[in-house]
């Protein structure tokens, strides 16, 4: 166990630097640079090369590397450019809201995924089978932006059910008892959330039913089923347990998903999360964000990846965690 | 015509409505008179400082222009020589005492935010910051012709020119908001780019800062015992977009009151079926334009294959279908320029100018069979200027040249500009309200913005001439005289000058909108009464 874990620890460190070096070089080489504002009035070229010099920019690219490898040692993710302060403190305002997104979204992808999966392997090659088969598919297939666009333009412009973007409602929200705060939110998390949660979902029941349906093939069913166990039983307490194996290592692997996905919903519903952050900066050319939202979402997927081999392990006796 | 999805919109609001009375359970609520309603406008952008002297974009100069005043604001004629028609802001009076100096006597009621009075000491500090090189404004160059600016005592200031031109008085007042000595004294220059003040400024305008939070809104407040009168707005809110679709969305199901620019016929269209909304069609300050690089692409050494020719220059001009392109795109709130000019220059197109006319007969004589090729670099964020290029490079094809159409990112297009690597490319250009600055910036031999080194030493001599002139009349022939030279030796192709459209809530009234500064009279702006929401009554 213990080896493992160290294991898993050097090889997640080891992801993680290979993640932020690549970026590093990556968003450098890029085209463009930071402080040249668009089609407004351009800065003064020499305040553009002071700033270049006062955040090391004049300086090879190795250099800067070395700089900024040693200044992450020491816990310093450096000054956003763009949002000139620090990036801790930009990432900090904008995790809760990626979190808050993207836990209401697997909630809603697994609860929904897992119960129509239920549902489909319950009634296997019947019609109603099959109506969901595709229906799942469809969702499934969709590029989540598209889906975005389309809920955004039925459920908030034409019947004006839900916003169309922001986190909360500027007006209201600070003279909004706690319960009034807790709706508010709530309110304007519903259609990213949907979103996020519907593709996912569409994906998740066709693993869920066909976990199932391998499973419901399986010894202990029949013997389940001879014992004279109700149906609902069988799948339930005996089939399902067994299926739902590969449906929790799936949430591991659905966590990079959703934080890529996060990136296009929350700037199609202006959701001021990690996601939206990452794209300004990419746009801004500012490096240092660009760099701090890579590493969290780096250490993101290889916590997420590490937590599902544990709740696997958890869920199966025959998983043992070894090297 | 109403769509027939605007009206159970209106009806399904029964979530936003319970999110009202539990803010009327709370907050102060209550209000009733003329100086209770909150606007939301839904921006486009993100500041990235409310510091004046150092911001770039268009919504950080909206946020501040409500925080922080000028000396004087130019009238509602635009008028930009002498002092005439000019609005007292800060100062309250002002006189030549000779022709080469301008004395300001500040208003005595004048104060900070934080209760200070506004001095002559501050304007001298503001116009030292607005020189500073280590500060690095936008606006330094446009102070050129002014030599100092000294406090005479508590309430007289006193500017000294270099030299005499009509625009002494523009120059004195349009360029700098008046900063707060006592607040950015201690603050090192060098690092007034990022400094906290511009996250949380504090001015002496007709709203206060109250809060900012990154990615999603900025809110002002009126300040109700404002020296110019009290705002009739209680709240502003400037809720962060993004982009321009999600602000006019915005606007459209009634999440925000405002957006400034519409842009698009579509989002016009959309607009105006809209009941809630009433729209405000303004002179834009923007013209778009291809501008050819006459020099090499990456070698300035080096004269360009393509563009050295002003013959082939002219070609391109002419063979470039200007009309039928702005009614493709923009229907009828384009008009093709005469030279590189905005709509807000009203007065520069009542000359005899005229566009250069399609003609793709010269053009292919001037091309004398030529095959050409040549790249165009656009912002693949704009989907206009994306279009237009599709439809030069189509017009251009006929002609045997062919157009690589590269679209870029904006930071991307900006260092290829900068670092003269790029063939052409699809620009556009916020201008001043005056010609005098932009018009040299961009297009003269030594202009900092002209990235495609352009030279024409008839039309810098012209330019300096409209820009001497003594009266507005005088100015326009010269003007006249200048781009008439241009048209003679293009440096690109003018395509457009926009007419801009906003869009603000019905119950919103006192709408104006200052051309060069579109939320510049917001505190003109009144929620009467009878149209108050109880959002308008809810809040802080």
């Amino acid at each position: 166990m213990r080896a493992w874990l160290l294991r898993r620890v050097a090889a997640g460190i080891a992801i993680i630097f290979a993640a932020v070096s690549l970026t590093f070089v990556a968003i450098h080489l890029a085209p463009g640079e930071p402080f040249l504002p668009p089609d407004e009035r351009p800065m003064d070229p020499a305040v553009v090369a002071r700033l270049r010099r006062n955040y090391g920019l004049d300086r090879p690219l190795p250099v800067q590397y070395l700089r900024y490898v040693t200044q992450l040692a020491h816990g310093e993710l450096g000054e956003s450019f763009s949002q000139r302060r620090p990036v801790a403190q930009a990432i900090a305002a904008a995790v809760p809201n990626t979190l808050l997104l993207t836990i209401t979204a697997l909630a809603i992808d697994f609860t929904l995924g897992i119960a129509i999966g239920l549902y489909q392997a319950a009634r296997a090659r019947r019609r109603s089978d099959a109506a969901l088969a595709n229906v799942t598919l469809f969702f499934y297939s969709l590029p989540t932006f598209w889906l975005a666009l389309v809920l955004q333009l039925v459920f908030g412009l034409w019947l004006g059910w839900f916003p169309t973007g922001g986190s909360t409602d500027p007006v209201l929200h600070d003279s909004l008892p706690l319960f009034g705060r807790v709706v508010d939110r709530l309110y304007h998390l519903a259609l990213p959330a949907l979103t996020l949660g519907l593709v996912g979902a569409g994906g998740t029941a066709r693993f869920q039913r066909a976990a199932l349906l391998e499973a419901l093939g399986h010894e202990y069913v029949r013997t389940a089923r001879a014992k004279g166990l109700a149906e609902s039983a069988v799948l339930i307490r005996h089939a399902w347990r067994d299926a739902l194996l590969p449906v929790i290592s799936l949430a591991g692997v659905a966590l990079p998903f959703l934080l890529t996905g996060a990136v296009l919903i929350e700037t199609v519903f202006s959701w001021p999360g990690l996601g939206k952050l990452a794209a300004d900066a990419i746009s801004a050319r500012d490096y240092p964000l660009v760099l701090g939202t890579t590493l969290l979402a780096t250490c993101a997927v290889v916590t997420g990846s590490f937590i599902a081999d544990v709740l696997t392990a958890a869920a199966d006796p025959r998983v043992r965690l070894t090297a | 015509m109403t769509p027939a999805f605007a009206r159970p919109r209106r009806i399904a609001t029964l979530l936003p409505a319970l999110l009202v009375v539990l803010a009327g359970c709370r907050g102060p609520g209550g209000c009733t008179t003329e100086y209770c309603g909150t606007v939301v406008f839904a921006a486009t952008g993100e500041p990235s400082t409310l510091l004046p002297v150092v911001s770039t974009s268009a919504v950080e100069r909206d946020v501040h222009d409500q925080i922080f005043l000028k000396l004087a604001e130019i009238g509602p004629d635009g008028g930009t020589f002498g002092d005439s028609g000019f609005v007292p802001e800060l100062a309250r009076s002002w006189e030549w005492t000779d022709p080469l100096t301008l004395t300001f006597h500040l208003d005595p009621r004048a104060r900070w935010h934080d209760g200070a009075p506004v001095t002559a000491a501050d304007v001298a500090f503001t116009f030292d910051a607005y020189s500073d090189s280590v500060v690095g404004s936008g606006d330094r160059a446009s102070l050129g012709h002014i030599t100092s600016v000294a406090a005479v005592d508590s309430l007289t200031v006193v500017f000294k020119f270099r030299d005499r031109y009509p625009e002494m008085f523009y120059d004195a007042t349009y360029h700098m908001r008046i900063l707060p000595a006592h607040l950015l004294r201690n603050v090192p220059r060098a690092t007034w780019q990022t400094a906290a003040f511009g996250r949380a400024p504090v001015g002496s305008g007709p709203y206060r800062f109250v809060s900012w939070t990154p990615g999603q809104s900025i809110e002002l407040a009126a300040d109700s015992t404002h020296f110019l009168g009290r705002p009739h707005l209680r709240r502003l809110i400037w809720r962060v977009a993004g982009n321009l679709n999600s602000a006019v969305t915005m606007v459209l199901a009634g999440e925000a009151d405002a957006v400034e620019v519409l842009v698009t016929p579509d989002n016009i269209r959309r607009a105006r079926a809209d009941t809630a909304l009433r729209l405000y069609p303004y002179a834009g300050s923007t013209y778009t334009f291809v501008r050819f690089n006459l020099r090499a692409n990456g070698d300035r050494s080096k004269p360009h294959p393509v563009f050295a020719d002003p013959e082939i220059r002219r070609a391109l001009v002419l063979a470039a279908d200007r009309p039928r392109m702005a009614q493709t795109v923009f229907g009828e709130y384009a008009k093709v320029p005469p030279g590189p000019m905005p709509q807000l220059w009203s007065w520069l197109w009542k000359t005899t100018l005229a566009p250069t006319p399609l003609d793709s007969a010269q053009a292919a004589r001037l091309l004398h069979g030529r095959r050409l090729s040549f790249h165009l670099i656009v912002p693949s964020t704009s989907p206009t200027r994306v279009q237009y290029a599709q439809l030069l490079q189509e017009q251009y094809r006929r002609l045997g040249i062919d157009v690589v159409i590269d679209q870029v990112d904006n930071p991307t297009l900006q260092q290829q500009l900068e670092s003269g690597k790029f063939d052409a490319s699809l620009e556009s250009f916020v201008t001043d309200p005056t010609p005098s600055s932009s018009v040299p910036a961009l297009w003269g031999r030594d202009g900092p913005q002209n990235y495609g080194h352009y030279a024409n030493d008839k039309f810098d001599a012209l330019v300096r001439t409209a820009a001497g002139a003594p009266t507005r009349g005088a100015a326009q022939a010269a003007w006249e005289s200048a781009f008439a030279a241009l048209a003679q030796d293009p440096p690109g192709v003018m395509l457009y000058a926009l007419d801009n459209v906003a869009a603000v809530n019905r119950r919103v009234a006192d709408v104006r909108i200052q051309p060069d500064s579109w939320w510049g009279l917001v505190r003109t702006w009144r929620i009467p009464p009878d149209q108050l929401t109880e959002r308008d009554r809810a809040g802080r």
